[in-house]
């Protein structure tokens, strides 16, 4: 049920035509949806559970793609809008990065006319399609996992998540800063600060986090990880940092620079394997310092955000005790 | 009898000096209602372009710092863009036309200006909103100058031609 609330309270920042369309589709598919897009001169389109799908005017899911409805110049123009609160110009930094995030957390990416100028990119223009992710919250995910991730004595271990695209990867490392932060019965709550480069992890909207991310948690939102993680240490005196999509060099430096300065860290990077991981030349230094203690590989095998592996600093697999 | 007559006198010549008055009124009202909306179009641009505000919070600030006899219509530009989720700004903006005219008691130049900038209010970013205000307050001066004039001329002859009328009426029914 929250799930289709979810989804209506979004559908509802969409262009009339795209409103209704959208609002006939049947509810047990509505809670489902990962994402919909919206391409100038193309139908519209839902993903979800590894497919797209097109949307009849009824709100019927179809594979015919002449029965889907043909979203036009007027219907992305007006989305626009209405996502960006009639302000394009107060969202122009997110729209730079190419997606506006909106109440509820959800992520927009735009596609469209990318100008630039003496600064770089200035603005993107003649939109001509909008991806809208929306954003689950999975509150609880990482319970069985925590046991794993700190020990009796409130030390915790640096923490890699490895995933491929779309597979529950940030929903799991939110989770994991929520309970960090929150803290339960066998360890008391660690300050927790995110670095929220693309303000997926906390959802940001006009200062509030949309998403639970736990009462201890600080947020550095639309901050480069590598800058973010600087300015963290200096300023908001965390126990463990928190960081999605880790990979460039600059993130690697921050990384030693947090370690140096005994904070711990939970990251998350796109990858389907440790061994995949242990190749990337940017990551190499970390991986031969051990940095990470612990390893979470996650997949689809068994719905998003499957925990395919766990294992410790020697890559040795943790075997998670049953009924996890 | 002659009270009677008197009195009836009396009304006619007030009844043409109001009717006078109120006719010259109209320019004055044209008038201080330009410099209110110019105060307000400011008000919106220091929103807009320098503190990157999104437009309804700054409409909803317009409405409380500018001159309440213009302001509101900035707050009920707000409330019928959120409420019936406009697709576009300018939709919003139509919806307050009738009162430019009829409460407002502005021309048509004058509610023209305004209907220009609900066309590109939001659309596009701080430089180019910027833009669009000078150019649209430029108009809005021209405008005000043009009312100044026309209240200097017009309020007071229209309110001299009502005492006047009143009297001429006077003396004709004598």
């Amino acid at each position: 049920m929250k799930e289709i609330k979810i989804y209506n309270s979004l559908v509802e920042n969409l262009n009339e035509v795209l409103r209704d369309t959208l609002l006939k589709i049947p509810f047990h598919i509505k809670g489902k949806i990962e994402e919909i897009r919206l391409k100038r001169g193309m139908p519209l389109m839902i993903y979800y559970e590894g497919n797209d799908y097109f949307v009849s005017r009824n709100g019927e899911i179809t594979e015919d793609i002449s029965k889907a409805v043909i979203v036009n110049e007027k219907h992305i123009e007006s989305t626009f809008q209405l996502i960006s609160n009639y302000s394009p110009y107060a969202y122009l930094e997110e729209i730079k990065n190419g997606y506006i995030t909106i109440a509820g957390g959800h992520r927009i990416g735009i596609g469209g006319k990318v100008v630039y100028g003496q600064n770089g990119i200035e603005n993107i223009k003649n939109i001509s399609s909008l991806n809208i992710r929306i954003a689950r919250e999975k509150i609880g995910i990482s319970n069985f996992l925590m046991p794993y991730l700190i020990n009796d004595k409130r030390y915790f271990y640096n923490t890699l998540i490895i995933s491929p695209p779309q597979c529950g990867k940030t929903t799991l490392l939110r989770d994991i800063v929520r309970n960090l932060s929150n803290g339960s019965s066998f360890y008391k709550g660690f300050k927790v600060s995110i670095i929220d480069e693309r303000s997926e992890l906390a959802g940001m909207y006009n200062g509030i986090p949309q998403k639970d991310i736990g009462i201890r948690t600080d947020v550095l939102d639309g901050c480069l990880k590598s800058d973010g993680i600087i300015m963290a240490i200096r300023s908001l005196s965390p126990e463990i940092i928190a960081v999605d999509e880790i990979g460039g060099k600059k993130d690697v430096e921050a990384i030693h620079e947090a370690l140096r300065a005994g904070i711990k860290l939970i990251a998350t990077i796109h990858g389907s394997s440790i061994q995949e991981i242990r190749e990337k030349q940017s990551m190499k230094g970390i991986f031969e310092e051990k940095v990470f203690e612990r390893y979470i590989v996650l997949d689809r095998s068994n719905g998003v955000g499957t925990v395919k592996a766990l294992a410790d600093r020697n890559y040795n697999p943790i075997y998670l005790k049953k009924g996890a | 009898m002659l009270i009677l007559k008197t009195l009836s006198l009396a009304i006619i010549f007030i009844t043409c000096a109001i009717l006078g008055y109120c006719y010259g009124q109209r320019f004055t009202l044209r008038y201080e209602n330009l410099v209110s909306l110019e105060q307000c179009i400011k008000i919106l641009e220091t929103e807009i372009v320098y503190g990157a505000t999104p437009l309804p919070t700054a409409l909803s600030n317009v409405y409380k710092k500018g001159n309440p006899r213009v302001s509101y219509i900035f707050e009920k530009i707000k409330d019928d863009l959120l409420e019936k989720k406009r697709s576009f700004v300018f939709e919003s903006f139509l919806e307050i036309e009738d009162e430019l005219y009829g409460k407002m008691n502005l021309k048509k130049e004058d509610v023209e200006i305004m209907l220009s900038l609900g066309r590109v209010l939001g659309s596009s970013d701080r430089h180019d909103q910027s833009k669009v205000f000078k150019i649209v307050l430029n108009q809005i001066e021209a405008q005000i100058e043009d009312a100044k004039i026309e209240k200097n001329k017009n309020e007071k002859l229209y309110r001299n031609l009502g005492v006047l009328a009143g009297i001429g009426l006077i003396i004709l029914l004598v």
